[in-house]
């Protein structure tokens, strides 16, 4: 039974290797499958893990005890892109033991990502870990040791909300959209004009089941080639006054030299639909909506400025937010730590008990033909106090051992425990 | 035994604050099950002290202010938990669990004289505090959704986000909580208003019409009936909307706690209503 598990982790990510470095080391899909079977059937290494994205490159193994696996990952590694691991030395990080925990689990998590909380890193790592799985490379602790990863980066998820603030403008604009009208479902967003980021706006503000109407101030037919784009319907430029309070949400992006949209219209077209609240988003530049229309009252207006200065809080919210979930990962590594603690602890004392009730019953076995003149009472009070002794003998150690669960200490201390009382695997 | 089970209730409603508080504040995404099921405990003790007391004295326990404060206390903390339950603002705690608190510890500390008088009986009555007391705690609500509408308004307006503005519900959600506990309130206020002038009409001889509390429950009623039609209208929506309702709100305390110390039929104290 191995005392420790020796997990070793060895990788480079966006803050430690430029692009160059990081797609020299790539382990592409095609190959990974190939890389970690050739990666576990080296010599001491029991199981294999490869997280290969584009801002990180790490490979994880659990080797067997008194194997040192670094340098056979790094050996692999080499092979693996043909070239000489060296050069790329100062890129690489290594982590062992329980650092490799904690390493797993903040990656999960995506605090160590690029943007902080961003969701793809957990589909990435439950990738990694089935294409593990499916080759044979994970079925032990650190397949486990994966899985519970996956599990913190939910519980981080669930209890904070790291990443939840939107940290592009076109996202930011989506997300103040929600804030402002709940669900966006049957909402009526009306385009003008049509600029990138107009367009990556309209595409999410879609998605969250509003409805689209293109209006173009140049040509009838660019709307309707929008239009078609995104399933939406065009508008001719001399309906759009007229059609205006109909729209909840304005993407204006026109290439107009001036004010397309006005204090007066907004005011008039708040009064035809009843004060219901009008969000416009001006991704223009000059400005297309007067700054003053954000002054009446159930108007909103949010320029390129604005929504950059929104994303600005929402990273420093992110950040916010990651204090508690690195409090989150602290406790899960300690959760973890003292599992697999345990989980060396309860073979020992149950080796512990059979050992001594083996000495018990041996001798009793030896004095078999003396103690055949008791009677039951005094043979069964001869078994009590045989009882009584060893389990005052026993209780000393697995006390020490129960509380020695977690501390750095306890593996030592339970070699010490096998050592004395001669307990074999 | 009915102030033994209050007591219970403060120290749950206590306990629950202490859990609602930093998930509130932190901005966690759900109120842990503890924070639900300590809260929902409060929520059966104090309905067991009411009952409680219902049965020693045999009528509802509406009838003297602190047992009044009590019961509106608890259905504070019913609307919190059910807002909750359907609306998912935790932040809606750190205004109403307080004030529930609050409530329910002075209804502990003093558990009031107990009115047996047979004119503090009679179903219409009951009806009448009953209906009042739900109204109020629909105009309460009204008027929290109306500060968390102006909190969050500000945020959008001011365009640069701090932390309520992540924590706080859209403007829609304020504005749905708002319209519906407004309409729930007005509803109930009205059905208590009306059970009230029937139950007077037959127990009190004389200007009965002009005691300081119906007068003043009479403005309530005005000023929550202006809002409810301005909104339904769509002339008044938004910030003068929110703003309308905390002035109705600041009505409705003064109708509530202020008035009782001035009226004689109201007042609580049974002496001075006995009298006519």
């Amino acid at each position: 039974m191995s005392s420790t598990m020796n997990f070793t982790l060895l990788g480079i990510n966006h803050r430690t290797a430029p692009v160059e470095v990081r797609e020299r080391m790539n382990i592409s899909e095609a190959r990974l499958a190939g890389a970690l079977t050739d990666l576990v059937h080296r010599d001491g290494i029991e199981e294999g893990l490869i997280l290969s994205t584009c801002n990180r490159v790490e490979v994880l193994t659990r080797a067997a005890d008194d194997v040192e696996a670094e340098p056979i990952m790094r050996q692999f590694l080499a092979e693996h892109h043909h070239c000489d691991l060296a050069l790329y030395a100062p890129h690489f990080y290594r982590r062992r033991q329980q650092e490799v925990i904690a390493h797993l689990f903040r990656v999960a998590s995506s605090l160590d990502s690029m943007i902080l909380g961003e969701p793809q890193i957990l589909g990435q790592l439950k990738q990694a870990h089935a294409v593990a799985r499916s080759v044979g490379a994970l079925n032990g602790a650190l397949n486990e040791l994966v899985l519970q990863a996956l599990a913190v980066a939910k519980r981080v998820r669930r209890e904070t909300s790291i990443g939840a603030a939107a940290v592009s403008a076109s996202y930011a604009a989506v997300e103040l959209a929600k804030k402002i009208f709940g669900n966006l479902d049957g909402k009526v967003i009306f385009i003008l004009g049509a600029g990138k980021m107009s367009e990556i706006a309209a595409k999410h503000l879609l998605r969250s089941g509003a409805s689209a109407i293109f209006v173009s101030n140049r040509t009838y037919e660019r709307a309707v080639e929008l239009a078609g784009v995104f399933h939406g319907t065009a508008l001719r430029f001399d309906e759009f006054s007229e059609q205006a309070p109909k729209a909840d949400i304005m993407i204006v992006s026109t290439a107009a030299p001036h004010y397309v949209i006005r204090h007066e219209d907004v005011q008039r077209w708040l009064a035809a639909r009843k004060n219901r609240r009008m969000f416009f988003v001006d991704m223009a530049v000059p400005r297309n909506v007067e700054p003053s229309v954000n002054q009446i009252e159930n108007a909103f207006v949010y320029d390129i400025d604005d929504l950059g200065q929104v994303v600005e809080a929402n990273k420093k919210q992110r950040e916010r937010e990651a204090v508690w979930a690195e409090e989150i990962i602290q406790q899960e590594v300690q959760k973890t730590l003292r599992r697999m603690a345990s989980r060396e602890v309860v073979p020992t004392i149950l080796a512990l008990e059979r050992r001594l009730e083996e000495i018990r019953e041996n001798e009793f076995d030896r004095y078999h033909g003396r103690l055949a003149g008791l009677s039951a009472d005094q043979r069964q009070a001869v078994e009590a106090l045989s009882r009584g002794i060893l389990s005052k003998i026993i209780h000393g150690p697995i006390t020490e051992l129960k509380s020695g669960v977690g501390q750095p200490e306890q593996s030592s201390l339970v070699e010490t425990v096998r050592k004395i009382f001669g307990l074999s695997d | 035994m009915h102030v033994g089970l209050l007591w219970g209730a403060v120290i749950l409603y206590g306990l629950g604050m202490a859990l609602v508080f930093p998930a509130a504040l932190r901005g966690r995404p759900s109120l842990s099950r503890a924070a639900l099921i300590v809260l929902g405990a409060g929520l059966l003790f104090h309905a067991a002290g009411i009952a409680v007391l219902a049965a020693q004295t045999r009528h509802f326990p509406v009838t003297d202010l602190r047992s009044a404060l009590s019961f509106f206390a608890f259905l504070i903390t019913l609307t919190f938990f059910l807002a909750y339950l359907r609306y998912r603002i935790h932040l809606l705690g750190i205004f109403m669990l307080p004030l529930a608190f609050l409530l329910t510890l002075i209804a502990a500390l003093e558990p009031g004289r107990t009115l047996l008088s047979p004119a503090f009986r009679g179903s219409w009555l009951i009806v009448h505090i009953g209906c009042v007391l739900l109204g109020y705690a629909g105009f309460s609500l009204t008027a929290v959704a109306a500060v968390m509408y102006l909190i969050q308004e500000n945020e959008l307006k001011s365009k640069k986000p701090r932390a309520l503005y992540y924590r706080l519900p859209s403007l829609e959600v304020c504005d749905e909580l708002y319209h519906r506990s407004l309409l729930f309130g007005f509803v109930l206020l009205t059905i208590g208003i009306v059970s009230g002038f029937v139950w007077a009409s037959r127990m009190w001889q004389g200007p009965w019409e002009l005691d300081p509390k119906i007068l003043a429950a009479l403005v309530t009623w005005l000023v929550y009936l202006f809002l409810l039609s301005a909104r339904l209208s769509g002339y008044l929506r938004g910030r003068r909307s929110a703003y309308m309702a905390l002035l109705g709100f600041a009505v409705m305390m003064v109708t509530f706690v202020g008035i009782s110390f001035l009226s004689g039929f109201h007042g609580y104290f049974p002496n001075l209503g006995a009298a006519h």
